[in-house]
């Protein structure tokens, strides 16, 4: 059997791995375009110059060997053809296959503002290769304007201020971090930014931005008139399946590939896992895909059931946050919260249960948060402080010392 | 594998597990007796929890057949060990994003205290040799490694 998995990010080789598992006379092939395994998640070390691309790699010593996977790398894929069983490579060179996993993440989205996407100082973050190009460009740029302060944009910064550029950050929300924080916990992060160096102006989008005869951009102006001078643009607006390639293929698409609950695509011998499914753009959650893919690949029925990905932990200047479910108060919520000078905790909770959870300062032992919020835990008979909660109010070990589910929640 | 099995019924609280924990991990030399409990620095990888009866119920690292924190590290740090069964931690290799504490579903991970960098994680004192010094130090049994069937 012939398996050929592209894209070279944890889901792809979680299926690579668990494929040999299952399938030790396999053929696996795994084409990317990336021509280092590296975890995306620590680009920004890279750009700091904290690691360098070899020091990016998560996967064990000796990956490819020791699982005996045939690597592609620096191979773009340009179609895919069901009905004759081959993919078609960049060079025209085609590859045949049995079984076929599509998890070749997603690329950055750069939003048609001016001509952001026709200039040769305008990068997203999201592969090694950006990251590459960022460090090579940064290095004749002062002045860097970063749109969007999600935790890429935050990424892009603090890599940057590293090699001591002057960053200026642009966010449309009323605050940074807008998915993952409140107001107050957002707070103090960009504070230490600030104290770092870095400008925020907040409320506002780009909404002009013109090439000089160099091809580059060195000036952005703002929805309030406001220019921005830069020499180097990093567009952190969020990303997109990448999935052009399918065009034509007859393999189904919406946001992002359509899969059911094996990570099957509706064409026979073709699955999808990770962020091409536009499912979620968590790395725990990319890994999993890629584990019940590569098991539904060899014949094992298995389902993707923890599908939640409403999770975030951050760590920047050594302040460290989780927020889990629900960032956002609305009508009937009750609201609790808890400071002092070293943290911030702030539960929603809505007819006994939790739904959203932020700890920032100290996350010790917060891990049962996650389960409680997304398997909906009745936690209302619990008769304690809610951020005292913990696995010891539900707990139950089986007759081989795993920790089970019990007690007073309701599941 | 092995495993830490738990007789929580047994438990007194004495956290005697815990200041071991602390000993077999400390940077400096000494015994259990100069072993600064105060030092931030000075961490256990185990806790003794309280239910809201106030029941003591020891939180230890299971070493997961299928390890949440393993699927959630994106740095490659932590990996479950074929042979052992057990789930190792490389400092070094840690890019401190702490998806493995939100990850685990008992709360058994923490960031360490002083520089935010680190995971605190059991390594079932592989490095010591033997019995893990949790178990050796338990006066009540309530701790002991048994083979288990993953």
């Amino acid at each position: 059997m012939r398996y050929v998995i592209i894209g070279a990010g944890t889901a792809g080789l979680e299926a690579a791995r668990t494929i040999r598992k299952e399938d030790g006379s396999a053929g696996i092939t795994v084409i990317s375009a990336d021509t280092y395994v590296h975890s995306r998640c620590m680009l920004h070390k890279y750009i700091a110059g904290e690691r360098d691309e070899e020091q990016l790699d998560f996967t064990e010593e000796n990956f490819w060997d020791k699982f005996d996977i045939n690597w592609m790398k620096g191979v773009k894929v340009c179609a895919v053809r069901p009905e004759e069983k081959v993919i078609v490579l960049e060079t025209g060179e085609k590859v045949s296959y049995d079984r076929l996993l599509l998890a070749n993440g997603a690329d950055s989205f750069i939003p048609p503002v001016g001509e952001l996407r026709r200039a040769s100082n305008v990068f997203g973050l999201r592969n090694l290769s950006d990251a590459q190009a960022i460090v090579k460009e940064a290095g004749h740029a002062e002045q860097v304007l970063v749109i969007g302060s999600g935790l890429v944009g935050l990424d892009a910064a603090y890599g940057l201020l590293e090699r001591g550029k002057k960053i200026t950050i642009v966010e449309m929300a009323p605050q940074i971090l807008p998915v993952q924080l409140d107001a107050h916990a957002a707070g103090a992060y960009q504070k230490l930014f600030e104290d770092a160096g870095v400008r925020f102006i907040l409320g506002r989008k780009a909404s002009e931005a013109v090439c000089g005869s160099d091809g580059k951009i060195h000036k952005v102006t703002l929805d309030n008139g406001e220019e921005i001078p830069c020499d180097l643009v990093i567009v952190a607006a969020g990303v997109r399946p990448s999935s052009a390639y399918l065009e034509g293929s007859g393999i189904a698409c919406e946001r992002g590939v359509t899969v059911d609950t094996h990570m099957q695509t509706n064409v026979p011998h073709i699955y999808a896992a990770g962020d091409i499914t536009g499912l979620s753009g968590i790395w725990p959650n990319a890994t999993d895909q890629g584990r019940v893919a590569g098991k539904n690949i060899c014949g094992i029925t298995e389902m993707y059931t923890d599908t939640y990905a409403a999770k975030n932990t951050i760590n920047f200047f050594g302040l460290v946050t989780l927020c889990v479910g629900r960032i956002r108060e609305e009508e009937g919520d009750q609201i609790l919260i808890k400071e002092d000078r070293s943290q911030y905790k702030r539960a929603i909770l809505r007819e006994g249960k939790i739904e959203g959870i932020l700890l920032q300062g100290d996350i010790s032992n917060s891990g049962t948060w996650q389960y409680l919020i997304k398997n909906k835990t009745d936690i209302s008979s619990i008769q304690k402080d809610i951020f005292s909660i913990s696995y010891a109010d539900f707990y139950h070990i089986d007759e081989t010392g795993r920790y089970q589910w019990t007690g007073t929640g309701k599941m | 594998m092995k495993r830490i099995m738990i007789d929580y019924e047994k438990c007194d609280g004495c956290k005697n597990c815990s200041a071991a924990c602390m000993q077999a991990h400390r940077k400096t030399e000494g015994t259990i007796y100069d072993l600064d409990l105060t030092d931030p620095e000075n961490e256990s990888r185990n806790f003794i929890l309280k239910d809201q009866g106030g029941n003591y119920r020891p939180l230890f690292c299971r070493h997961c057949t299928e390890p949440e924190c393993v699927k959630s590290c994106m740095s490659g740090a932590l990996k479950k060990d074929p042979e052992s069964g057990h789930v190792f931690y490389d400092e070094n290799r840690c890019g401190s994003c702490f998806m493995c504490v939100m990850n685990c579903p008992f709360g058994v991970l923490k960031p360490d205290r002083v520089t935010k960098s680190k995971v605190i994680k059991c390594d079932f004192c592989v490095n010591a040799g033997g019995e893990p010094s949790c178990v050796s130090s338990c006066p009540k049994k309530a701790i002991f490694v048994e083979e288990v069937q993953e």
